[in-house]
């Protein structure tokens, strides 16, 4: 028993060990212009209880866009915003890999999309992680 | 006995750390769309360009690099013969241009399901008319069978999940009158 306990504890040590891979990109479609938009809906994932998809419309509020949200599809607004996001636990939970899709309503097509992944040792907190997607999509947009 | 507790621990630490580092970057040949059976052969060249990709580190877990997902839709092509022939370069009459958007995978679990979501966009090159813009999804799942690893049921299933997506890919590019 001892044994099993020591080693689910050295497990955990070296997986933390590894925990500081991070990546971040974004692309944006060169047909799409994102300024052109007026209007967004983000799609929040049932049950997600974090409040990205807070984080992700109030990111865009600032950015100038009007913005609802709720679990529902929209395809009366210009683009519709989904998200995936992974968690990891490591003395506490944190947002490992966060990536976030602006599509056009009517389509679904992906007009542009952002993701960042950051390992436990540089750990983001989930608004840091929202702003840093974010913003490599519109930073990206304006090439 | 405390000896014997701390070469566990150190073997233990050993090879958690050898299996969360050894991830390997999805294989181009296992992404290949062998044996498609295509709708049309399109009697025309066609180049390709891949996006949104990611190399694998060894701090990571199993990524598609953008020169394989290249080598294995060119591949895909070559071997259904869906166009006379591949080019480099903006030469060809069509250019096809794969950008992956979203590789879900899974972080734990006996069964990995890998979700991978890429955009198909074909322009003929002569006038810059887009003759395909569609969002294609694949799921795909590699199990305990597969691999007892998991840093191989993992890379299995980002390929199964490639080559899917491929699959669509091509089908879809096979409907088209050209």
């Amino acid at each position: 028993m001892q044994r099993f306990i020591t080693l689910i504890i050295t497990a955990i040590m070296a997986l933390s060990l590894v925990g500081c891979a991070n990546r971040a990109s974004a692309r944006v479609d060169p047909s799409a212009d994102l300024k052109s938009l007026k209007t967004m809906h983000v799609v929040k994932i049932p049950n997600e209880t974090a409040g990205i998809s807070t984080l992700i419309a109030d990111d865009l509020r600032r950015r100038g866009y009007t913005v609802s949200e709720s679990t529902e599809k929209v395809s009366t607004v210009d683009a519709v915003v989904t998200y995936v996001d992974r968690w990891m636990w490591d003395i506490t939970m944190y947002l490992l890999e966060l990536t976030i899709t602006i599509r056009d309503a009517k389509t679904e097509f992906p007009m542009a999309s952002g993701n960042s992944l950051h390992g436990s040792l540089t750990r983001k907190s989930a608004p840091e992680m929202v702003e840093e997607v974010m913003g490599n999509i519109f930073n990206e947009g304006k090439k | 006995m405390k000896f014997r507790q701390s070469i566990t621990l150190t073997c233990s630490a050993l090879l958690v750390i050898g299996l969360a580092g050894c991830a390997s970057s999805a294989n181009k040949d296992a992404m290949v769309a062998a044996n498609l059976q295509t709708l049309k052969k399109h009697e025309r060249s066609v180049s390709v360009r891949t996006a949104g990709g990611a190399e694998t580190t060894a701090m990571d877990s199993s990524n598609i690099a953008d020169a394989d997902l290249k080598a294995a839709i060119e591949e895909s092509i070559i071997q259904s013969r869906l166009f006379q022939s591949v080019v480099q370069g903006k030469d060809g009459d069509y250019d096809l241009a794969v950008s992956i958007v979203r590789l879900d995978k899974p972080i734990f679990g006996l069964t990995f399901t890998v979700d991978m979501e890429a955009t198909w966009v074909l322009v003929k090159q002569s006038d810059k008319s887009i003759v395909l813009k569609k969002s294609i999804q694949s799921t795909s799942t590699a199990s305990f069978s597969d691999a007892a690893a998991a840093v191989t049921r993992l890379r299995l299933a980002v390929e199964r999940a490639a080559k899917a997506n491929i699959e669509q890919g091509l089908q879809a590019i096979s409907g088209l009158t050209l």
